[in-house]
């Protein structure tokens, strides 16, 4: 497990000063917590020059709308019980979503990093990924939701083990793509010397862009163990995974400067809102019976105008 | 409702990921394209023109990402991350193949860094006497391994259903073909009877016994009799020779006792003796009604 924090170490907003004269003294180099401005370009400088522990002091802040979806509740409380790092809150009414109300609750919790899960009109979920004191914040549609009760997913890890995250290479086709991925690095993973952190590693996470949308799996390494800890190069050749889950599909919709609101970075041209969706498809088939009821009269008209001559054959088998 | 959410997305450009490795310069012209190609979907629900006014702030972003990245210098072992590189384009709507994309991604993933760790001499998988908490409870498990075991023992007995109707087929057949056998051969010695008798009719009853039917006496193949032994039945034996096979006096519970009830009873079962006066009937007060006279006898009930 990991080892207990000094106290010396968990003093917050001393690190401003600290500059190249005190290389002994660890500090805490977590971005987040420093000022941008100022340490932007020296940020390489500073740190080349001085032998510091980077220690990952990440917290991530887990919340959901009021009137979340029981699949979409399971979901986030299977994301709870993955990330060693992080804390569950209360649910927020759905009106303070907008604005600054989130921002305050997790500079109140002490957080770094937030995950609002929000529900709309019960079918649809939102994810908000953001770092919380003036960070970027991205919105996320959630499609394909598999929890980790599904009984077809029969993998099972440690609670609270690191995971190996693994990025497809598309990852570093575009800047946005960059940007989700730094952020889903830091969100997802667990700091290393966390007090909840379990020492193997024995799950990955994998995520990969298909389609424009990120895809999430979890998988269990199993291996078959007739040795104890040394592993033979045999042994890994037989190495497998299975699905733990929780599974689920991320569409991103908008990239925000700031934390929850903020200048618009990027913004999703395929996007459609499931409401759109919803709307067209009912318009169709409105279309559908209009057509029918066109369709009808079209004839009607067709068969007063051209009138059928008279059957020779009507009167045949009539008595 | 996971799943019909999930059709939803795919409604999504497909090739917008291929539109955007090309023209990374022009969000302009890569919505164009991938317009003429969203118009050629059939079951297109999305807009047909996708937004024009999408922000796509490049600099930005980048300014963002230095902002919040951690610094170059940090350990792989903080980060724990993996790029994979994806060689070819799935298709979002072949389950399989994407799940299986997903698999070797992971699997790939797990075998760098498990080189990694190797050289780092750093421990990496849990050991089998390691036991801590896990992410699924131990109950969530028993009940995955209780349908994992139904769905094998149905697979089982599926299996063995088909092999026994396959066996049955087959021993018809067989059973179809020995019974033709039989009776070709029971026609066939038939007619060679006839035919002796024929013959000896013609050339006038003069042989006396030389020329017998060949009816394969002499040769050794002897009477064949079926190695099932016929049940030996005494004269004063009322139950029809049947009685030994099933059980005792009076073991007629088992339907195999079909046999040994119709040889003793005759078709129909037993007829008669269903009510008498043993001694067990008379000390049985199953029938009467333990407390009933509690209340009012006289009441009609």
């Amino acid at each position: 497990m990991g080892k207990k924090r000094k106290h010396s170490e968990t003093q917050a907003g001393e690190p401003k000063k600290q500059g190249e004269g005190a290389p002994e003294r660890p500090k805490r180099t977590l971005m987040g917590w420093k000022d941008k401005e100022e340490v932007q370009k020296q940020t390489d400088s500073n740190l080349e020059s001085n032998p510091q522990v980077f220690r990952n002091k990440e917290k991530v802040m887990v919340t959901c709308s009021r009137r979340i979806n029981y699949r979409y509740r399971h979901l986030m409380l299977n994301l709870v019980s993955l990330l060693p790092h992080c804390k569950k809150d209360n649910k927020v009414e759905s009106k303070s979503s907008k604005g600054s109300t989130l921002n305050e609750l997790i500079e109140l919790r002490g957080c770094s990093s937030a995950l609002f899960f929000e529900c709309r009109k019960n079918r649809d979920l939102y994810m908000w990924m953001a770092r919380c004191p003036n960070g970027p914040s991205v919105k996320f549609l959630v499609n394909a939701v598999h929890t980790m009760e599904e009984l077809k997913l029969t993998g099972n890890h440690l609670k609270g083990s690191r995971p190996l995250l693994t990025f497809s290479s598309n990852f570093e086709k575009d800047a946005h793509w960059k940007l989700l991925k730094e952020m889903i690095m830091q969100i997802f993973g667990t700091p290393k010397e966390h007090r909840k952190s379990k020492p193997y590693h024995d799950h990955v996470f994998v995520f990969s862009i298909v389609d424009d949308h990120i895809w999430f799996r979890n998988y269990q390494i199993s291996v078959p163990h007739n040795e104890s800890d040394k592993m033979v190069r045999g042994g890994l050749d037989k190495m497998t995974l299975v699905e733990v889950g929780p599974r689920f599909c991320l569409n991103p919709i908008k990239i925000f400067a700031g934390s929850f609101g903020g200048p618009t970075l990027y913004e999703n041209p395929f996007y459609v809102s499931p409401n759109q969706i919803r709307a067209l498809e009912k318009r169709k088939k409105a279309g559908k019976y209009a057509k029918k009821v066109k369709a009808k009269t079209r004839r009607k008209m067709h068969e007063q105008s051209n009138p059928l001559e008279p059957d020779e054959f009507a009167d045949m088998w009539r008595e | 409702m996971g799943l019909r959410s999930k059709d939803l997305s795919f409604l999504q450009s497909e090739n917008a990921a291929e539109d955007d490795v090309d023209d990374a310069m022009d969000p302009h012209s890569e919505e164009e394209e991938s317009e003429s190609q969203s118009e050629s979907e059939q079951e297109d629900v999305k807009l047909m023109e996708p937004s024009k006014t999408a922000v796509y702030n490049r600099e930005g972003l980048v300014e963002k990402l230095e902002d919040i990245s951690w610094p170059e210098n940090v350990d792989w072992m903080h980060k724990l991350s993996l790029d994979i590189d994806q060689e070819k384009e799935v298709d979002v709507n072949d389950d399989l193949a994407r799940e299986l994309a997903f698999y070797t991604q992971a699997l790939e993933g797990t075998r760098l860094a498990f080189d990694k760790f190797q050289s780092m001499g750093l421990p990496f998988l849990r050991p089998p006497d390691y036991y801590a908490e896990m992410v699924k409870t131990d109950a969530h498990m028993q009940k995955v391994k209780g349908k994992l075991l139904a769905q094998k023992k149905q697979i089982e007995e599926a299996e063995e259903r088909r092999k026994a109707r396959e066996a049955k087929r087959i021993a018809k057949e067989v059973q179809a073909e020995k019974l033709k056998e039989r009776a070709k051969q029971k026609k066939q010695e038939i007619e060679e009877v006839k035919k002796w008798r024929k013959q000896r009719q013609q050339s006038g009853f003069k042989d006396g016994k030389d020329s017998m039917p060949d009816l394969g006496f002499r040769e050794g193949k002897a009477f064949e009799k079926s190695s099932k032994k016929r049940p030996v039945v005494s004269p004063g034996d009322r139950s029809g020779g049947k009685a030994k096979q099933g059980g005792g006096k009076g073991n007629f519970k088992n339907k195999k006792n079909r046999e040994l009830r119709d040889s003793k009873f005759g078709f129909g079962g037993r007829k008669g003796m269903k009510k008498q006066n043993t001694a067990e009937t008379t000390n049985d007060f199953r029938a009467f009604n333990k407390g009933s006279i509690a209340g009012n006898k006289k009441r009609k009930r």
